[in-house]
């Protein structure tokens, strides 16, 4: 793991770890419903302060807490164009299938790739630290993965410009 | 309000003062709070501290300008000390990192302090970093223009402030040894922001 990653994943585990402190909160504006409040912010009180974890310009994790419900942003490195193209599709195909996720977010918070909105429902449901350790792989992973798509993606187009280029040798 | 509007479009809990959309926020800070600073005061601080600075007194420093933490102040006088506190962090190396935060943690307020050095990692973590005002110069990767619209445009490359970020992160894994989680969970909670 390179030098710097390794403060940056310790860092967003340990804003998780605090994070993730929900507990079950019905909702104050309409009886016997239940709703995660940092998606209604219906009553500004129950809303705490965001974090951000940054690695530079282009690798942030948003955190915003409430008091039933955390919601997770995160933007994932595109060093280009391809890179970014890669990770539209990439997310896209996940956001589709948010259901069968049950943490993922249908879509991403503003400025960022793909969000996660983690209710009391799920951490009773669910170990907490298995869910901070299934984050922080995925943020791990997806970039392994992004770089992987792309060496795939240069090695097909070499080999098709070639077998294109064939006949008119 | 505009007749124009759209009456089914107007959210009436903000017109019901009773509504919890109305909770009156500033009921939540405590009465102890700091009196209101401008950042003429803030600059006055920032000269202290870095004479401190550069006498050598990286604990003394960095005890100072935690203790003066405008908490009462204008949003410009709170990024004026934003400014001091990470450049008092990037001044200490990382190898003394440890035995400052120690010396900054003991005595009394010690705690405070701890918290407000977390408030100020997560609030210069959020901030852009400085130059990232300007597009990069690497705007235009592709060679060849395809017109492809799907995506939309944003800043590719290296982000500036990586420098200034890993400085912050190695801070943040110190300060979470020492003061733990709980550290964390007050600044979610704390009001008082920096």
């Amino acid at each position: 793991m390179s030098q710097s990653l390794r403060p940056y994943l310790q860092c967003v585990r340990s804003s998780l770890t605090a994070a993730l402190a929900i507990s079950n909160f019905a909702s104050q504006t309409s009886e016997r419903h239940n709703v995660p409040e940092i998606e209604a912010a219906s009553s500004p009180e129950l809303l705490l302060n965001p974090l951000t974890v940054s690695r530079n310009e282009n690798e942030k994790v948003l955190i915003e807490p409430s008091v039933n419900s955390v919601r997770v942003s995160i933007r994932i490195k595109q060093a280009d164009e391809i890179e970014h193209i890669l990770v539209h599709k990439f997310t896209r195909f996940l956001t589709m299938r948010a259901e069968s996720f049950f943490i993922l977010r249908r879509k991403p918070v503003k400025g960022y790739d793909i969000s996660f909105l983690i209710t009391n429902f799920h951490t009773e449901a669910m170990l907490k630290h298995k869910l901070v350790d299934f984050i922080l792989q995925f943020m791990e992973e997806v970039d392994k993965e992004i770089s992987e798509m792309k060496l795939f993606l240069n090695a097909r187009a070499r080999f098709v410009a070639e077998s294109f280029l064939t006949p008119f040798d | 309000m505009s007749t124009a509007q759209n009456y089914r479009t107007i959210n009436i809990d903000t017109l019901d003062p009773d509504s919890p959309q109305n909770f009156p926020l500033p009921t939540l800070l405590p009465s102890t709070l700091p009196p209101p600073s401008t950042s003429s005061a803030a600059a006055n601080t920032a000269t202290q501290v870095r004479q401190l600075l550069r006498s050598g007194d990286a604990t003394g420093a960095l005890r100072v300008v935690l203790d003066t933490a405008p908490l009462g102040g204008d949003e410009g006088a709170k990024q004026v000390h934003l400014a001091t506190v990470v450049d008092v962090l990037q001044g200490i190396r990382q190898g003394e990192m440890g035995r400052v935060l120690e010396g900054v943690l003991v005595g009394e307020g010690g705690g405070e302090r701890g918290d407000c050095l977390m408030k100020y990692l997560y609030k210069g973590m959020a901030s852009t970093g400085p130059g990232s005002g300007s597009q990069s110069p690497r705007k235009g990767i592709s060679p060849q223009s395809t017109g492809f619209s799907q995506v939309q445009g944003r800043n590719l490359g290296e982000g500036g402030g990586g420098q200034q970020m890993s400085v912050l992160l190695n801070w943040h894994e110190k300060l979470v040894e020492l003061a733990g989680t709980g550290s964390i969970v007050r600044v979610m909670t704390d009001r008082r922001t920096v």
